[in-house]
């Protein structure tokens, strides 16, 4: 792997990890899902410092370069990420319309009672 | 004792029918001596329902954001719910359906033959509205995919026209699809093991308004809908007991 890869992937690495330090500081995320984002810059940082050992992995499961296998690795956990996000927004359609339901009943309920 | 029968009208932007659709159930009533509640959902309408609703003093509930006609008809069944009704009607607001008919789809569920009847259109000739071809191919399409995943066939899968029994109601309002929840309710009933008839009713040509499934839409609806019916197959279901 080139030089220059090398240096971009800890850089790249770096930089995540700080963007995820500052919303955390933020409070715009919770830690929870703090923890994802940690998990994927070192993943990355990895890469960077240990060529050798994917270099290694990619030959055994078949790509012909080794960016190639982080590609796919970044791919495949934002995938992941997706599939869990459209979970979680499925979640919050169920609890908003249950809110909005509920709450347009006991609207109704309110005003019928005071125009009594 | 005389069941408590409550129709539930769903509205989006329906301000050139529903009073009269009010009007008519309101005549019905009167003739023939019913009593049928009626609530209309209106789910955030953008023209003078609202306004139409509170002039004319029809029970209403008017949603703070528009929902979907799933989650509109369910808030329908939660009103029912909580009011303890014993019959709950689909009912479009829209002058489709046919208020003589609701006497004939309630009565398998007042007899407790059945726990969910659909009014259809297909189940016998009789002359009436049945909407366009593609539509009616469309229909049949699910109604196929509906036999796989439930062994029963459904003619008229994407009737709006339907009651249901007080086990039903309950059933309803804890869960209810937000979309093409026709079909997949049906499906989902079957699968519980409930009792489910198909009877003959006619239908009007929409007088105003749009349909909720449109027609650009149509394709896109069938395979999803066939997509939910298959996901129905594999998944387990039980019944949901009132406690």
């Amino acid at each position: 792997m080139s030089q220059s890869l090398t240096i971009t992937l800890i850089v790249s690495s770096i930089f995540l990890m700080l963007l995820t330090t500052y919303v955390l500081k933020k409070g715009r995320i919770p830690e929870k899902y703090s923890l994802l984002w940690y998990v994927f810059s070192l993943i990355i940082l990895l890469v960077g410092l240990f060529p050798d050992l994917f270099t290694w992995l990619s030959n055994k499961l078949g790509f012909e370069v080794m960016s190639n296998l982080v590609i796919a690795i970044i791919i495949g956990s934002l995938l992941l990420l997706t599939m869990a996000l459209t979970i979680m927004i499925a979640g919050q359609k169920k609890k908003t319309t249950l809110l909005i339901q509920e709450l347009s009943m006991l609207k109704e309920k309110v005003e019928r009672e005071s125009r009594k | 004792m005389a069941q408590k029968v409550l129709l539930i009208i769903p509205a989006y932007n329906e301000e050139e029918n529903i009073l009269n659709t009010y009007n008519t159930i309101k005549n019905y009533n009167k003739k023939q001596k019913t009593n049928y509640d009626v609530i209309v959902i209106n789910d955030g309408s953008k023209d003078n329902t609202k306004k139409i609703l509170e002039d004319n003093d029809i029970p209403h509930i008017n949603l703070l954001h528009n929902l979907g006609i799933g989650g509109a008809v369910q808030t329908g069944y939660k009103y029912a719910y909580y009011n303890n009704y014993d019959i709950a009607v689909q009912y479009d607001g829209d002058g489709q359906h046919d208020v003589r008919y609701v006497k004939n789809i309630i009565e398998p569920i007042i007899k407790d033959k059945a726990d969910l009847v659909i009014g259809s259109r297909f189940v016998e000739n009789i002359d009436t509205f049945k909407s366009t071809f593609a539509r009616r191919v469309g229909i049949k399409i699910i109604s196929a995919f509906m036999k796989f995943s439930t062994g029963k066939k459904i003619y008229d899968t994407t009737s709006g026209f339907r009651a249901c029994s007080k086990e039903l109601i309950y059933d309803f309002s804890l869960s209810y699809p937000s979309e093409y929840p026709e079909p997949i309710t049906t499906a989902e009933i079957l699968k519980k093991k409930y009792r489910v008839w198909e009877i003959p009713v006619e239908m009007n040509e929409r007088v105003g308004g749009v349909s909720s499934i449109r027609a650009w839409k149509n394709i896109y609806y069938m395979i999803s809908v066939c997509l939910a019916l298959l996901a129905i197959k594999i998944r387990r279901y039980k019944k949901c007991h009132r406690v």
